[in-house]
């Protein structure tokens, strides 16, 4: 059903712009999102006072992970899996410049951005971890369609209240535009190797142009 | 020939020691690991594959430790790529089946380290089951290995070969 989409998608893309369409190999298909999307201005809040925004993620492939530190077993197994993704990619030089991850948790009333940035710096260096006010969570959560409920009748009162939240990686490209994503589980060598195939064909699409509409 | 004899009698005595140490024939406990974390996390996970040897079902009841203001038993629930955590009350062991507590899947939940844990140390743990039961037993704190090649090296075979007659 999606393929058949896809492919209806394309070929009446094609005619539209009569532009070349450049289809992206199979195996990072079902990675990418049909048509990279522009995020539009968000600021989050790391250590130091530093604020993350836009801008910041431009220039460089982010990696960005939603969770919360009190989650005892699947953030710590994705930022593991992410950490040593990043530690097969660090062995290109070129590729190890263009990489950071991005740690959003969405539980700001036991997260600081003084404890995620040792909790994301753990896992890997290239890490960083930025929290928010509710609002300021909810419109970037929104922007990549990352479900989040905190499941407490008042997280002020209470300590030990459990978190949902969507457990995908995103992928923003170096243009600020979220281009991809990991669904879960992976291993460190599927993200590594997958995304060396989606940046491939990032510069590829950008000297052919691939037009959807 | 030696060699193998000696390495027998050794696999042996460390199985009598692992079955004493379990306190209970019934119920073995295999490769019970703490994720080690970064230094600041309050809440951990421990893991362990819980085998009931007996023709009864055994349910578990009450998980606690001396190193942790609070254990729990917790499921992770994937849907649609949304996590959802789910808390037990008790966890039922058919006969002669094994439960596995797996990253992604069940766990304990360790909450609030009465002092921080060190990668290679011990955390002592309690399960209690509903027949009144205990079974105590320490589980060594590491890094994840999911996704490392030598993925399967920890996984001891012991356990397999004990339950044989």
């Amino acid at each position: 059903m999606l393929s058949v989409a896809v492919v209806v998608t394309a070929i009446f893309g094609w005619q539209l712009s009569n532009e070349t369409v450049v289809k992206p190999p199979e195996e990072i298909e079902d990675y990418l999102f049909w048509q990279a999307k522009d995020l539009t201005e968000f600021k989050l809040m790391g250590a130091n006072n530093k604020t993350l925004s836009l801008n910041d993620l431009k220039g460089r492939w982010s990696f960005v992970f939603f969770g919360y530190t009190h989650c005892p077993d699947v953030c710590p197994v994705t930022m593991g899996i992410l950490g040593k993704a990043f530690t097969l990619l660090e062995k290109t030089p070129a590729v190890s410049q263009e990489i950071q991850g991005i740690f959003i948790s969405v539980d700001p009333k036991r997260d600081t951005p003084e404890s995620l940035k040792e909790y994301a710096s753990y896992f890997n260096d290239k890490f960083i971890g930025v929290t928010g006010d509710p609002e300021q969570l909810e419109a970037i959560a929104r922007q990549m369609s990352a479900l989040f409920t905190i499941h407490a009748s008042d997280p002020q009162k209470s300590s030990t209240y459990l978190v949902s939240h969507n457990s995908t990686v995103f992928l923003v490209d170096p243009q600020g535009r979220l281009y991809g994503r990991f669904p879960p589980p992976q291993t460190p060598q599927e993200v590594a190797e997958v995304f060396l195939k989606i940046r491939m064909f990032h510069s590829e699409r950008d000297k052919k142009r691939w037009v959807f509409f | 020939m030696g060699i193998f004899l000696k390495t027998l009698i050794a696999l042996m005595l460390g199985l009598v020691a692992l079955r004493a140490s379990a306190g209970d024939v019934d119920i073995l406990i295999h490769d019970p690991w703490v994720r080690a974390a970064p230094p600041n996390v309050k809440v951990l996970a421990a893991y362990f594959e819980i085998k009931n040897n007996s023709k009864k079902p055994q349910t578990l009841t009450k998980v606690s430790s001396p190193a942790f203001d609070q254990v729990g038993i917790h499921r992770t629930v994937m849907h649609e790529n949304m996590a959802h955590m789910e808390h037990l009350e008790e966890l039922t062991i058919p006969p002669q089946a094994a439960v596995v507590l797996k990253p992604g899947g069940l766990h304990l939940m360790l909450m609030d380290a009465k002092k921080p844990l060190q990668i290679g140390g011990q955390v002592p743990m309690t399960l209690t089951f509903r027949n009144g039961k205990t079974i105590t037993f320490s589980a060594i704190v590491r890094s994840d290995q999911m996704g490392d090649t030598e993925d399967h090296q920890h996984m001891n075979h012991s356990m397999h070969e004990n339950h044989k007659p």
